[in-house]
């Protein structure tokens, strides 16, 4: 399947590459990229987009480090008015949506049929969670790259101590905050160990906050139109009450902002015992714990249900032909089964490509990684991730306010219906052009 | 330069006081390089990340790690180049500019001098994209001179320069302008010489501005080999996901700190003298 990918998009270049002037002349590419994980990865890039050039001899891609997931939507933003977009984008899932409103980003559908295939036989490849956030109005306007969803991770040996089944990680939100009770360590008022952490900081916190929203039956947003989010509702409500309470009633959660990185070092150093943290770093704690640890599904209340998070690789607009159809060739190769798996097993990211999952490295290192299966398994309960137009400011609008709510300078009730005040007000140009755009009130 | 103190009572007590504040202002100040330097030589995995004791088996290989995850030399002479380039031309606007609004007259002097100041108050944030925007235009995206263009003019030089220029007694000039000098030779021979410690305040300031620009850098330069310092570090330290490793965060930010560093060690009596004499702190 794959050669036969290569030969037609090889076959694409070579009739682009006779269409222009001067034949037999490589086309420069740029692919942007951020680095969400351990920093080595950026290294691993370098040498897949090498590996990339030598067996593409008319194509010379160059691996650009565009600094986080906000700061790559900034300088792809830059780049695009400044006219010259790089021929691929490895983006976050969730800026699809905004980007598509923007019309920074083209479909691929074009490319997708000039190879002869369905959307549906080439979207089919994924797994279907995580179309929504790459199939917008029908158009294929990302091909996902890797994925993750949010996941627990207990520390066994602590769950032993404490007289926990580390075989039985807790299932709902009852067992979370039992566990956690039992879990948590003090010395007069000094907490030494928190039963449970979960990370608040920009990005992280929303994406935490959507999947408890989420295993209360909450929506978070409306995943047909960019322009609505379920901040002010009794889903929320709930979900961010037992957050707030975590770290004032039950006094098992540090209070204030929590970074990601911060969270994970607190775990690592047995300072946390349990974390709810997205699965992209599965790859870096198994490297690094010192401890036996399990992972598990994000325990309900009402429904077992996570976001989906992670990126996907994008084409900006006003790209040249010649341009267009080499970033389409390196797309399809970075998102291929093989590559796929393999940065998978690097980072802690499941391969969205199914096939990557039936190549026997693949089978045997989930045989000798069981815990890297919970994460693909937990994928039957994906939603989409939250994706609105201005989804940085949207976002930031409710993380603002649960970072207050964790410091405990605001009520979860006050604080969802300015987020949900703060977010309308955001969206309102958007809104007014679509959804209250009405005939007859001129 | 230093104050004499004015009378008994506050010999016996103010400088006690004052003395102590500064000695905990520079504790507060030297508390994360002295963090930096131990983290920088703490063994990788030990679990005392936020300690500030020196961990007793030191060890160099975050330093490898770090060397061998960037190409430092490389990004060293990028830094450098930039740096030098941005201050050679802005010493030279910011003097000429200076002079203009210090000493000449003409109509909308001071109109003209407040529309300067205003973009000492834009976030510049605002101006990556029309700033990027004119660099394509120019030809100069993915370039070291397109990392450099924006700044040749500067406002904080200017204004800097002005002030320090109308300080300068204006018999001097006449004095020189009877002896036949021309604008070049009074600016060269007179302004410059007696204004130095300001023009070595305000180099201070904008080399060590630009070295630890990171965001306008990211925007122009896409070629790994043209990026400077700080992009070069970014790419292998930053990380939303997984653990920071902090050993190998803090090797990186002391190789690329300790050029600055030992300059200002090297020359820091000349740079502490700059700064009373130019009256920025």
């Amino acid at each position: 399947m794959i050669s036969w990918w290569k030969g037609a998009a090889l076959a694409l270049v070579a009739a682009a590459g006779l269409a222009a002037p001067l034949p037999a002349q490589a086309t420069d590419i740029e692919l942007f990229f951020p680095v969400p994980v351990d920093g080595a990865l950026a290294r691993n890039m370098s040498g897949l987009i090498k590996e990339f050039n030598d067996s593409h001899p008319d194509i010379k891609a160059t691996p650009v480090f565009t600094g986080s997931y906000d700061d790559t939507l900034l300088k792809t933003r830059a780049a695009i008015k400044a006219g010259k977009p790089p021929a691929a984008v490895i983006m976050s899932a969730n800026f699809l949506t905004d980007l598509s409103i923007e019309r920074e980003i083209v479909p691929m559908d074009d490319l997708i049929q000039k190879e002869g295939k369905s959307q549906d036989a080439f979207m089919g490849q994924f797994f279907p969670a995580l179309l929504p956030n790459a199939v917008i109005d029908r158009k294929v306007y990302g091909v996902p790259f890797h994925n993750s969803t949010p996941l627990l991770y207990i520390n066994a040996d602590h769950f032993k101590e404490a007289g926990l089944d580390p075989d039985k990680p807790p299932r709902n939100w009852a067992e979370l905050v039992d566990a956690a009770r039992k879990l948590t360590k003090r010395e007069g008022d000094r907490t030494t160990r928190w039963g449970l952490m979960m990370p608040s900081n920009y990005d992280y916190g929303g994406w935490i906050l959507e999947a408890l929203t989420m295993s209360n039956g909450g929506r978070y947003y409306n995943e047909e139109y960019g322009g609505e989010v379920y901040y002010d509702t009794p889903t929320m409500l709930g979900a961010l009450t037992f957050w707030s309470d975590l770290v004032h009633k039950a006094k098992v959660h540090p209070a204030g902002e929590q970074k990601g990185p911060a969270v994970t070092g607190a775990f690592l150093a047995g300072q946390a015992s349990m974390m709810i943290i997205s699965t992209g770093s599965l790859t870096f704690i198994r490297d690094t714990a010192k401890f036996p640890f399990r992972v598990a599904f994000v325990p309900m209340n009402v429904r077992q249900a996570v976001p989906i998070g992670g990126a996907s690789l994008v084409q900006p607009a006003g790209l040249s032909p010649e341009k267009r159809a080499a970033g389409w060739t390196l797309i399809q190769w970075l998102t291929s089964p093989e590559k796929s798996g393999w940065w998978s097993r690097a980072t802690g990211y499941f391969a969205p490509n199914k096939a990557a999952y039936d190549l026997p490295e693949m089978k045997a290192f989930l045989e000798k990684n069981p815990d890297a299966k919970i994460a693909v398994d937990q994928l039957a309960n994906a939603k989409p991730w939250f994706a609105t137009y201005r989804t940085v400011p949207v976002r930031k609008a409710i993380e603002d306010e649960l970072q207050a709510v964790l410091s405990g300078k605001r009520q979860p009730k006050e604080a969802l219906a300015a987020a949900q005040k703060a977010a309308a007000a955001l969206m309102r140009p958007y809104v007014e052009d679509t959804a209250l755009r009405l005939p007859g009130a001129e | 330069m230093s104050a004499p103190p004015s009378g008994p009572v506050t010999r016996e007590v103010t400088p006690q006081i004052v003395r102590w504040a500064v000695a905990g202002l520079a504790l507060v100040w030297a508390v994360p390089f002295w963090w930096m330097l131990v983290a920088a030589f703490r063994p990788a995995g030990s679990t005392a990340d936020a300690s500030l004791l020196p961990s007793l088996a030191p060890t160099l290989a975050n330093f490898a790690e770090a060397w061998a995850s960037a190409d430092f030399p490389l990004y060293f002479l990028n830094s450098v180049a930039i740096c030098a380039g941005i201050l050679l031309v802005q010493l030279v606007t910011a003097s000429l500019a200076g002079y203009v609004f210090a000493r000449l007259e003409f109509p909308g002097r001071g109109l003209l001098f407040g529309l300067f100041l205003v973009q000492l108050m834009l976030v510049p944030v605002v101006l990556l994209v029309p700033n990027l925007k004119t660099i394509a235009a120019l030809g100069l995206y993915d370039t070291l001179p397109g990392v450099m263009v924006p700044y040749c003019a500067t406002a904080f030089g200017t204004f800097l320069m002005r002030q320090s220029f109308r300080e300068v007694p204006r018999e001097l000039e006449d004095a020189a302008m009877i002896d036949g000098a021309g604008w070049w030779a009074r600016i060269r021979l007179i302004y410059l010489p007696l204004t130095k410690p300001a023009l070595v305040a305000f180099s201070i300031v904008s080399v060590t501005s630009h070295w630890n620009e990171f965001l306008w850098p990211l925007m122009v330069i896409n070629s790994p080999d043209k990026r400077p310092l700080t992009l070069g570090l970014a790419s292998f330290t930053l990380s939303a996901e997984g653990m920071q490793a902090w050993g190998l965060i803090a090797a990186g930010t002391f190789l690329v700190s300790l050029p600055l560093l030992a300059a200002f060690l090297i020359f820091q009596r000349r740079f502490v003298n700059s700064f009373l004499a130019s009256g920025i702190k």
